[in-house]
């Protein structure tokens, strides 16, 4: 079953307003907060408004604005409500490294990234531009995600937690930790924008399982080169056998079971940015909820969907990424990019033979900087695999900026891992 | 060391009691507000309790048949507390209580079918059990700097990446008495390998290239333990009762191989072709068995290497050799031709031997490298490398055809046998240069056709070992089963495994096969129920084969055995 994205809700070519004026408007917008003011959501469309409550009787009116399988949920009984648009003040270091680097940020002839330093790579967008897509991509892939984070960090007991639900109810669940480094792009903590020696890294990621007890322990160290022809480097410390295998990460596309997760999908898109292309497909508004209340949202046991949640309108591009492998698991797959934080809201899946899959929707939610700056945080993400009825629901809010040493991100770190340890 | 395992003992049993006493429900704690917040958010619990039953499917011998099929029915609970006092200094204990019924229709069968006969004891009803206050595992993870990274106490400290063998993790012991051999699905290499005090220091030179310095400190101090299951034929009477029992486990060798081992430490004194052997364990003392090891790891590039060093106390059972002690007559019997008085029947003669390890030096190296698609080749595949050089090993020799040593002349008629005491090496011990090595090839795969979900891939492992002895002797044997050890000797292992319906049915198969002609093949299959994590049943069967039931894997040709285990996680 094919989901085709109802004309109304693109901003294409035929709408009223121009793509290029769209987006000078929010090109406009966004220089504006880069110059001197805290960047701002809209909820911009005037047909869907604040207290609205939408149901089976008027579920039309979000057409298009949630993944069909939520929207089949709605037709079905399930009801949502409508809130105000939370608006977050942006990182003034981030906006003042975009300013100070952007302005030679090229792309290569295979779309590797050029001279980038930090910041946003590509602030000016034109819908005109054939690589718009691409730079799309980078832009997604260098948001401000903090000089590091623990994911979990922010949820009480410092944990991620996660559900795998089965298409009849029963529920797994698993606890765990993740830290995340961006070594060679950093805005708050010192050294910066670079950790000496770390100018060839993007990232290092260090995960560790917690729970259940036989999985407890195992520890993950990912790290993720600038250099587009090298693959990820993954070393796994196995507790059972209590040392450290070497792994290989080209396998993308495998089932992180028994989640419907894959390693791409992580934070919606996870995959090397250069091993896909990038089509730009219009702007859009859709539904999400930036500023989650419930950390993780009170939901039925065995159900996936929130109960006390309000949704939001939110302003997105829509972007479309596929393979350039064609043996690559999602020969399509549709990203709706906050147009100001460049976070992915809901993230559309297809399979080979052009049916729809999977989708996964996230919500955010305001945390806190140590010195009292407000930001946002990717709060519960929700995963649905349509084919064979399994979700997946992941609390993952994150601590920013804690300051991690970066020789915690080693190996050493790994064979200091003791059943149920922490790593801190 | 005594002094520290008596505090981690006093430290955990008031871990163990604090949590016990917070524990309850609704009622008032007897601690304060501070000792309530430090438990609930400094102390974590965890563990497991555990069922595992046994079931002989072989044909069995006569010495091996336990008459009733069961061959194990072992309860086990361990628990395991995270303690972090402080971001430089966590702790983690960790307790095995072990308790496993033995059946007298068992031990009887054991009593009356060993060699010599009538000479056989039962084994003691509680030899697998274990109610030690001595924690497990219990380990002070201590971070005085940044980059150093001390961990001190009973503790795994392990060494390489092979799967289901060993090459590199020589550190700690192994308890064969566990489990069977070559049967990875049946229990973690963690259940089956024995803690030992120590301390272990990781100080990471450069982050960025993983750039590590490693020592590790093992002063042994372990308790002796009747290791009758370790696959050499110790039948140990050297317990501290002298009883003379002969005590067989469930996977230690065929008693047969008593009388063609004892044969190739002594040469029969008179004209009864038999020499009975008694052979003990013989364990370091205290002091003795100090093991200090060192290791550099680095990264070039994508390639990950390392090279270390292993000096003193090797614990490797397969590495033992025997060391004679004496050579004599069976009693009443003396004199040289071993005759009861001057006109008596002639009795056997005696070797008294002690099974002992070596102490060693190994120099060892590892190396690991992704490999994606070299020349558009799809290999995907992440290559590991261990090696492992041991000067001067020990091994023990014999020689072929068996002579009389003080007359060289061969030994003919009834004392004519395949092989006999080396006449070269009076103490039938000779030291070799040797070289043992692993590559491992692992790679995940997507066979959709054999999958619920096409994307869940199989993960698939392949291994050769291969024990090169550089200055080979001929008559070096495994005196285990007086079998001879090659030149180069290799095994080639396999393993697979994938999940089905979101992970909750888990099949992995283990296959080693020796090119000599041996196999051994562990299947297993695990649920892991969707509505609760904590529990996982798993169905496990190990298989043993070769042309030859007294060497190699085919060692164990009769012990074909099918398990089944209940583990309920908390």
């Amino acid at each position: 079953m094919r989901v085709t994205m109802p004309a109304r809700n693109f901003r294409s070519s035929a709408s009223s307003v121009p793509n290029n004026v769209s987006i000078k408007f929010y090109l406009f917008l966004i220089l504006g907060v880069l110059a001197v003011a805290p960047w701002t959501i809209h909820a911009a469309d005037p047909d869907i408004k604040p207290g609205e409550t939408i149901g089976p009787q008027n579920w039309q009116r979000i057409q298009g604005m949630v993944g069909e399988n939520l929207l089949s949920r709605i037709k079905s009984g399930y009801t949502l409500q409508i809130k105000p648009t939370k608006i977050y003040q942006p990182l003034k270091e981030y906006a003042e490294a975009t300013e100070k680097y952007s302005g030679k940020v090229r792309l290569g002839p295979d779309g590797e990234l050029l001279n980038y330093v930090a910041g946003q790579p590509f602030p000016k967008l034109d819908s005109g531009d054939p690589q718009i897509g691409q730079k799309l991509a980078w832009n997604f892939f260098y948001r401000w995600l903090g000089d590091d984070y623990k994911t979990g960090g922010a949820v009480k007991g410092g944990k991620i937690i996660r559900a795998a639900i089965e298409k009849d109810g029963s529920e797994r669940r698993a606890d765990l930790v993740s830290y995340f480094l961006f070594p060679s792009t950093r805005y708050s903590l010192n050294p910066k924008p670079v950790i000496p020696g770390y100018e060839h890294i993007d990232y290092i990621q260090l995960r560790v399982d917690s729970y259940p007890r036989d999985a407890s322990g195992t520890t993950t160290l990912e790290t993720r080169y600038k250099d587009p022809k090298r693959a990820d480097d993954l070393y796994i410390y196995l507790p059972s056998i209590r040392r450290i295998r070497r792994a290989t990460t080209t396998q993308r596309c495998q089932t992180l079971a028994p989640s419907e997760f894959n390693l791409d999908d992580i934070n919606s898109f996870n995959g090397k940015i250069t091993d896909f292309n990038y089509k730009y497909l219009g702007d859009k508004k859709i539904l999400a909820n930036i500023s989650q209340e419930n950390l993780p949202f009170a939901r039925k046991p065995g159900d996936y969907l929130p109960l006390n949640e309000k949704w939001e309108v939110v302003d997105t591009y829509v972007l479309e990424i596929t393979p350039k492998d064609s043996n690559y698991c999602y020969p399509r797959k549709l990203l709706h990019l906050n147009k100001v934080t460049f976070d992915t809201h809901w993230t559309l899946i297809w399979d080979k033979r052009g049916e729809y899959w999977k989708e996964q929707f996230g919500f955010f939610t305001p945390v806190k900087l140590a010195d009292g700056r407000e930001v946002w945080s990717v709060g519960d993400v929700v995963i649905v695999n349509v084919q064979n009825g399994r979700s997946t629901i992941v609390t993952a809010t994150r601590a920013y900026n804690q300051g991690y040493p970066a020789s915690m991100f080693s190996l050493a770190t790994l064979q200091s891992i003791m059943r149920g340890g922490s790593i801190e | 060391m005594n002094w520290m395992r008596q505090k981690f003992s006093t430290s955990a049993i008031a871990v163990l009691t604090t949590a016990l006493f917070c524990g309850s429900a609704g009622g008032q704690s007897i601690f304060s507000d501070d000792w309530e917040k430090f438990l609930e958010e400094k102390v974590s619990f965890g563990g497991f309790i555990e069922n595992t039953t046994g079931v002989s499917i072989s044909h069995g011998s006569r010495f091996f048949n336990t008459s009733n099929r069961f061959i194990m029915n072992r309860f086990t609970v361990q628990p395991e507390f995270n303690v972090e006092f402080h971001d430089s200094l966590k702790l983690f204990l960790s307790w095995r209580f072990v308790a496993e019924p033995r059946y007298s229709a068992e031990t009887k069968s054991r009593e009356a079918s060993v060699q010599p006969a009538g000479s056989g004891g039962p084994l003691p009803v509680d030899f697998w059990s274990e109610y030690k206050g001595v924690p497990w595992e219990a380990v002070a993870d201590i971070f005085p700097a940044d980059r150093l990274h001390l961990r001190l106490g009973r503790q795994f400290i392990s060494w390489g990446e092979t799967d289901g063998q060993r090459l590199l993790d020589v550190i700690n012991p192994q308890d064969l008495t566990i489990g069977p051999p070559a049967a990875v699905n049946l229990f973690d290499l963690d259940e089956t390998r024995v803690p030992q005090w120590g301390l272990r220091m990781l100080y990471t030179i450069r982050p960025v290239s993983n750039t590590i310095f490693e020592f590790f400190a093992n002063p042994g101090f372990e308790p002796k333990k009747q290791r009758v299951d370790e696959f050499m034929p110790t039948n140990d009477i050297g317990d501290g009762r002298a009883d003379g029992d002969l005590r067989y486990g469930r996977w230690s060798s065929h008693p047969e191989d008593r009388v063609p081992v004892a044969r190739l430490l002594a040469t029969p004194s008179g004209p009864v072709p038999v020499v009975v052997p008694t052979f003990s364990r013989d364990y370091p003392d205290a002091g003795d068995n100090w093991k200090i090891g060192t290791r550099l790891t680095h990264n070039f590039g994508e390639l990950n290497v390392g090279i270390g060093y292993i000096w003193g106390y090797n614990p490797q059972a397969g590495d033992m050799v025997f060391k004679t002690k004496g050579i004599g007559c069976l009693p009443p019997a003396t004199g040289p031709s071993c005759r009861i008085g001057a006109a008596g029947p002639f009795l056997p003669t005696t070797v008294s031997a002690n099974l002992v390890n070596d102490r060693t030096n190994i120099f060892a190296a590892h190396l690991n490298y992704p490999i994606g698609d070299p020349l558009g080749i799809p290999i995907k595949s992440a290559l590991r490398g261990e090696f492992a050089f041991y000067p001067s090993k020990p091994y023990n020799v014999s020689e072929f055809p068996a002579r009389n040593c003080a007359t060289g002349q061969v030994l003919t008629g009834a004392l004519a046998a395949r092989a006999g005491p080396s006449c070269k090496h009076s103490d039938n011990l000779v030291e070799k240069n040797t070289l043992r090595y692993a590559l491992g090839f692992d790679r995940s795969t997507f066979i959709p056709f054999l999958q619920d979900d096409p994307w869940r891939a199989f993960r698939m492992s392949f291994q050769i070992f291969q024990s090169i002895i550089l200055d080979h002797e001929d008559g070096i044997r495994n005196f285990g089963h007086a079998s001879k050890i090659k030149k180069v000797t290799t095994l080639l292992t396999f393993r697979v495994g994938t999940g089905y319906l979101g992970d909750t049915i888990l099949p992995d198969v283990f296959f080693a096969y020796d090119p000599a002609g041996y196999y051994a093949v562990n299947p297993g299959i695990a649920y892991q129920p969707p509505w609760n994590e904590n529990i996982k049943i798993s169905l496990t069967t190990v298989i043993y084969g070769g042309h030859n039931k007294y060497s190699g894997l085919g060692f164990f040709s009769e012990k074909d055995s099918v398990y089944l285990k209940l583990r309920y996680q908390f």
